[in-house]
């Protein structure tokens, strides 16, 4: 008797959970090419945004998005949900590593079953993956935060070019790969470009990605060094706590030039209290977008081959550079190639609207 | 011992219906993508679940002695960071270096294990306490190394990644070997030695067992001694399988195993349960995520399926021994019996 109860129970539970997969089903069989989205994370901002422009995207332009990932970043589950994907029959895999190179088996496997595999974001190795649509190359990315600050620094009366302008540099960690670079070939440029200008903490300040630790070490920079004209905050949580410590300690854009790169829902009230003019991001949901969309390039028979240009409709030409655009260290192969995101978007008061993300 | 019938009786009864359980899966699974019935599919899968189906295997142990094993999480990623380093910075042989790695998550195992024997802090404490500490020690050791923390150290021979990701005949993964090896060393361990009965003595009452002249702090000590090498033994897997050494390999375990351990039929308060309970429930769980992905259902969901099966299931089987429950059912059957007579 009990037995029958607990089965009935059972396969109760078992059907309603069909039922409720039923539901999601609905959407997929209506096109051909189903491609897989993975981001690091599921519920983080940046990637959420970077679905919607995927999907608004795939929409448009008749294929269909699965948007796939765990809410728990770790290697073991993006590679469950890659092998999910190969299972299911999807036409191609588009994923934001969270390792360097733990994806690389499951891609290579992926390539052999016949699943097209693109990264954006975060890359794997460069045998692991067709194309990668990356933010920019540390060159672009360095200078385009020089050119901010300097930008700024020349709203406030003062000439860049000629005065001794002292700054710093505040991001995550030293470990980081990209914001790194950002900040050495950004070194470079103020080097060749504005001679005159000081950095008075060459070995930089690190937040950890800890937005409390960011308005601490925000206000520590501005007690330290009162006289200073810019802080560059490569970061996307050292940025909004660099402008809320210049904001606790009653300075705003007038006093101190501040920039750097988040997202610009993150700093929109700060703009508007004028805490700071301008900063910048790529538009990630551009960036989900072309990365599906070359996803689905490949899976309905085309290639890409480095040197190739590609007219991705509402996004513009896009050229297939060798990997050594990111790294000079990179592998290298006529198959295997970076693809740029065609533009940056500096925010401030008069744009920032128009973006929501 | 006079019950000790109905108790495995009891058990027994559980597995069957995890088999069922699993069955119906299988079938409706089938039924709504043909293509999770192919057997290089369906056994595939299984790659992606074996971290935590053994060290349930191992954690099982701890379960029955009336304990808790919050930590083999961070013991899978300071072995695998371990054997990462030791082959990659410090040049050792690979397979000293794995060696080491099971001697490193054993060690750790014994030491959260003393602490919970000898001294009377909860084990609860003790392994959330050692889960921080090793995965603190892990990133220590990533010092040592030139590749930076978050990239991981990758290149180990093709030969060890394909002991771990090769197939027989291009379809049996060589894991789901393994890991039938480990069940039936777990099982005579548990279920067909003297030193398991005293597990389970342990957990059922631990002064009585103790008055009984078993060395019940050893004993308790030793379950977590072995599921530290369980967990280390599932860090080399996992790192073979993903080619790729990080000290954050395995972080998100901790709970998924204590879930197929209890689903599998072992109370956490002890002295009930066995090992393939735990191995069952392991595949229903993961066999129910792959299935549902599968039917096209989003990865970061499938842990309500998850959950309402676990509190569902664990509530279906402890109402079955509690005294209000088996009273109306009791009465239900007079009553039935009463109508009949009528």
């Amino acid at each position: 008797m009990m037995k029958k109860i607990i089965i009935a129970l059972m396969v109760l539970l078992l059907v309603s959970s069909v039922a409720f997969a039923g539901g999601a089903k609905e959407s997929a069989a209506s096109d051909d090419v189903t491609v897989v989205f993975v981001p690091k994370l599921t519920g983080n901002a940046f990637f959420e945004a970077a679905n919607d422009g995927a999907q608004a995207y795939a929409e448009k332009h008749g294929f269909t998005v699965k948007y796939d990932g765990s809410p728990e970043a770790s290697v073991a589950n993006q590679v469950t949900v890659i092998d999910n994907a190969i299972n299911s029959g999807a036409d191609a895999v588009v994923v934001s590593s969270v390792d360097a190179t733990g994806l690389d088996q499951i891609m290579k496997e992926a390539m052999s079953a016949g699943v097209k595999a693109v990264t954006w974001d975060s890359d794997v190795s460069g045998d692991a993956r067709t194309v990668m649509v990356s933010q920019g190359t540390p060159d672009i990315l360095g200078k385009m935060l020089v050119d901010m600050l300097a930008d700024s620094i020349a709203e406030r009366g003062k000439n860049p070019a000629k005065d001794a302008i002292k700054y710093v540099w505040h991001y995550s960690q030293a470990t980081v790969a990209d914001q790194n670079s950002w900040r050495v070939a950004g070194e470079a440029y103020i080097k060749e470009k504005y001679p005159n200008w000081v950095n008075v903490n060459p070995s930089n300040y690190y937040s950890e990605q800890d937005a409390e630790k960011a308005i601490t070490i925000g206000e520590a920079i501005l007690m330290a060094n009162p006289d200073i004209d810019g802080i560059i905050c490569n970061d996307s949580t050292a940025l909004p706590g660099q402008a809320q410590a210049a904001q606790n300690l009653g300075l705003d854009k007038n006093d101190v030039s501040i920039t750097g790169f988040a997202p610009p829902n993150s700093m929109k009230n700060y703009a508007r209290a004028d805490v700071l003019a301008r900063w910048g991001l790529w538009d990630c949901q551009i960036q989900g977008a072309l990365g599906c969309y070359l996803g689905y390039y490949l899976a309905t028979g085309n290639d890409i081959r480095v040197g190739d240009k590609i007219d991705v409709p509402d996004i513009g030409v896009v050229e297939v550079f060798p990997n050594t655009v990111l790294d000079a260290n990179a592998y290298t192969a006529d198959d295997s190639g970076v693809v740029l995101l065609p533009e940056r978007v500096v925010f401030t008061t008069s744009n920032m609207d128009n973006y929501n993300f | 011992m006079l019950n000790s019938k109905s108790i495995t009786k009891r058990v027994f009864r559980w597995e069957t219906f995890l088999i069922l359980l699993l069955l119906i899966e299988v079938l409706v699974f089938g039924l709504i993508n043909p293509r999770f019935l192919m057997p290089r599919v369906l056994l595939g899968s299984i790659n992606n679940f074996m971290t935590i189906s053994v060290v349930a295997l191992f954690v099982t142990l701890v379960l029955v002695t009336g304990g808790i094993d919050i930590q083999s999480g961070a013991i899978v990623g300071l072995t695998s960071i371990t054997i990462g380093v030791l082959w990659n910075d410090v040049g050792m042989n690979l397979y000293l270096a794995l060696v080491i790695g099971l001697l490193v998550g054993t060690a750790c195992g014994a030491l959260s294990g003393f602490f919970v024997a000898y001294t009377e802090v909860q084990p609860m404490v003790v392994t959330l306490g050692g889960s921080f500490l090793y995965s603190g020690i892990a990133l220590l050791i990533t010092n040592f190394s030139a590749t930076e923390a978050y990239k991981g150290i990758s290149g180990f021979p093709e030969e060890f990644s394909q002991f771990v990701r090769g197939r027989i005949f291009g379809i049996i993964p060589h894991q789901l070997l393994i890991f039938l090896f480990l069940v039936i060393i777990t099982y005579i361990l548990l279920h067909r030695t003297k030193y398991g009965r005293y597990v389970f003595l342990c957990g059922v009452n631990k002064h009585a067992a103790t008055y009984c002249g078993i060395r019940t702090k050893q004993i308790v000590m030793s379950t977590y001694v072995l599921s530290g090498l369980g967990a280390a033994i599932a860090g080399i897997l996992l790192t073979a399988y993903l080619g790729t050494a990080k000290t954050d390999l395995g972080k998100e375990i901790t709970l998924p195993v204590i879930t197929a351990v209890v689903l599998g039929g072992t109370s956490n308060l002890g002295g009930t349960g066995g090992v393939i309970g735990t191995a069952l429930a392991a595949f229903v769980i993961g066999i129910l995520r792959f299935g549902l992905s599968l039917a096209n259902v989003n990865t970061q969901y499938l842990d309500i399926p998850v959950g309402i099966l676990l509190v569902l299931a664990v509530a279906i089987r402890f109402s079955g021994s509690n005294p209000t429950v088996q009273k109306f059912i009791g009465k239900l059957r007079r009553s039935k019996d009463l109508r009949k007579n009528n």
